[in-house]
């Protein structure tokens, strides 16, 4: 087995302190930092994504393999810097206002970053101008909402409509997500997307990002 | 028929002469304090009892009980733990497992005693179970890395609790018959249960396999509250002999005529959709259409499948209550070939 695929294994299980380990080692032998990243660490969470998906894995699962890639993106950050990688783009995510929920919202948040994507999180009860001086501060062309209560999801529309009005609208896409959030919803309040989990809401950034 | 053999019978597969009409949950205060806002009055209000009484509902009252004492230290921020290894849980444990004649007292007892006697009240006991009081020490997100991280840790307070569980449950049982009993999980979300199968078996199975026989000896049917999702987790819980679930949330796609060929010994509470009642009697009678042919094949109890939203009106409200009541008169089960909740069960009774 290679190293690259040993760093995505060891991922994969939660080994955090392993793949550390095994991405200094990586280094040491000269793989490039991108090739680290990607079919390492980012392959290794795309495989744990897919695995959550089909219900193969569960939340504790991909929290582990979410710290081991940290782990391993510690060790790798400076030399990715060195070597000019950059993220594939960056995303805001937050839970809405008067929403204390956040387990959801993080798990998103790290199969996100489980895609090479900076995820900027603002935290849980968030408003319409958090999320606005956000997106003008940090450039952020991604923007997920979290909500996981139905007297909450309407604060979802909210940070749109505050998008539209600080003309800000067309600079972002919006990424809707949480238990009562449904296809119909989001397309009622203008989101640009519905993540029904946090496999998909990190496949959508990336096609996102992509585009 | 009193509102104990009613319930009784439904579960063991007797006759009943209607469903039973009840809320199992109390109202979230936004949502009482709207309808105090159209006309309900303030003493209505009082109580989870008043608010039963005022609606017209049944009354199914709950008696919650924790293992933690006033000098456990409470959480620092919502969904923070209160321990993060081994050595904090020995410093929290003196204040843990209270001595459980001072949880529920005597004149408790009594009281639930008074309670039941106008044969109208279920009452039912609610403690957490194996998912939700490790977390509740842990705190959410670290909870679901303490399987992994403490695992002795984890099997140590499922252990403890369950010990200082069978105390209180042979302490208090013998001294009240409950309807029926409820731990506390929610262990699921809209897109199934957050731990495997694997996990459940390790950490959570032991648990249950320890308590519920000892609740089941007192012919307490034991329910397992569970937020979202629950398809996959039925199965486990029946593994380890629960006899029901709810709230069998609609909204994450629960479908409990699934449910009712799954697992036909089990009894099921709750599924009704809250998020149609703020639409009117139209949108509620089509709801309560959907249920009915489960209803009638026994052994499940339509209820809100959460707590009543305050986007609902008082006037909805009252609405659905006269639905609930209406389509729980069309159930009488007279014939006795449903099958019976484990702890009703022959074999139960055989083994014990």
């Amino acid at each position: 087995m290679s190293i690259l695929n040993e760093i995505s294994e060891k991922l994969q299980r939660g080994r955090a302190k392993e793949v550390s380990v095994l991405v200094e080692q990586a280094l040491a032998e000269n793989y490039s930092p991108a090739d680290i990243l990607n079919q390492g660490l980012i392959a290794g969470m795309n495989e744990v994504g897919e695995k959550f998906r089909r219900n193969e894995v569960f939340v504790p699962e991909v929290l582990v393999a979410a710290r081991a890639m940290n782990a391993g993106l510690k060790i790798l950050r400076p030399a990715l810097i060195s070597s000019g990688v950059k993220p594939l783009g960056k995303a805001i995510i937050c839970t809405v206002k008067g929403d204390m929920h956040d387990i959801g919202k993080n798990l998103v948040k790290m199969m996100i970053e489980g895609q090479g994507i900076e995820c900027i999180d603002l935290g849980v009860d968030v408003g319409p101008e958090q999320v606005v001086c956000a997106v003008r501060e940090t450039g952020a062309k991604l923007v997920c909402l979290s909500a996981l209560l139905t007297t909450t999801m309407t604060g979802q529309k909210e940070i749109i409509d505050a998008l539209v009005a600080a003309g800000l609208r067309d600079r972002v896409k919006v990424m809707v997500g949480g238990a009562p959030i449904t296809q119909q919803f989001a397309d009622e309040i203008g989101a640009d997307c519905y993540a029904p989990d946090a496999a998909s809401a990190a496949i959508a950034a990336r096609a996102f990002f992509e585009e | 028929m009193k509102a104990s053999e009613r319930f009784r019978n439904l579960l063991s597969g007797k006759p009943v002469d209607r469903l039973p009409v009840i809320e199992w949950a109390p109202w979230w205060k936004l949502t009482v304090e709207r309808w105090l806002s159209e006309g309900l009055p303030k003493n209505a209000a009082a109580t989870v009892g008043s608010l039963q009484e005022y609606f017209g509902l049944d009354r199914c009252l709950q008696l919650s009980v924790k293992n933690r004492t006033k000098n456990t230290p409470k959480e620092p921020a919502r969904g923070a733990g209160i321990i993060t290894d081994e050595h904090d849980y020995e410093k929290i444990l003196p204040t843990l497992f209270p001595d459980v004649g001072t949880v529920v007292t005597e004149e408790r007892i009594e009281l639930l005693h008074r309670q039941h006697e106008d044969g109208k009240t279920l009452h039912f006991l609610t403690v957490e179970g194996a998912f939700w009081y490790p977390r509740v020490l842990f705190g959410i997100e670290n909870h679901l890395y303490s399987f992994y991280d403490y695992p002795d840790l984890y099997r140590r307070i499922c252990n403890e609790y369950a010990d200082w569980l069978i105390e209180l449950f042979r302490y208090l049982l013998p001294r009240f018959q409950f309807d029926f009993m409820s731990f506390a999980e929610d262990m699921s979300y809209n897109n199934g249960p957050m731990i495997s199968k694997q996990l459940f078996d390790e950490f959570l199975a032991p648990f249950y396999k320890k308590v519920i026989p000892v609740i089941h000896e007192y012919g307490v049917p034991v329910f397992i509250d569970s937020d979202g999702d629950i398809t996959l987790a039925l199965d486990w819980y029946a593994s380890v002999g629960a006899d029901g679930m709810f709230p069998l949330e609609r909204r994450a796609g629960v479908d409990v005529s699934v449910y009712l060929d799954k697992q036909p010994q089990m009894a099921f509470l709750g599924h009704f959709d809250k998020m149609c009642m703020k639409h009117g009697e139209a949108a509620m009678r089509a709801e309560f259409e959907r249920l009915l042919p489960s209803m009638h094949r026994g052994k499940f109890i339509p209820s809100c499948d959460h707590q009543t939203p305050p986007d609902v009106s008082i006037e909805n409200y009252f609405t659905y209550v006269k639905l609930l009541r209406e389509y729980a008169e069309l159930v009488t089960h007279k014939d006795t070939e449903i099958a019976p909740c484990p702890v009703f069960s022959e074999n139960r009774r055989e083994k014990i």
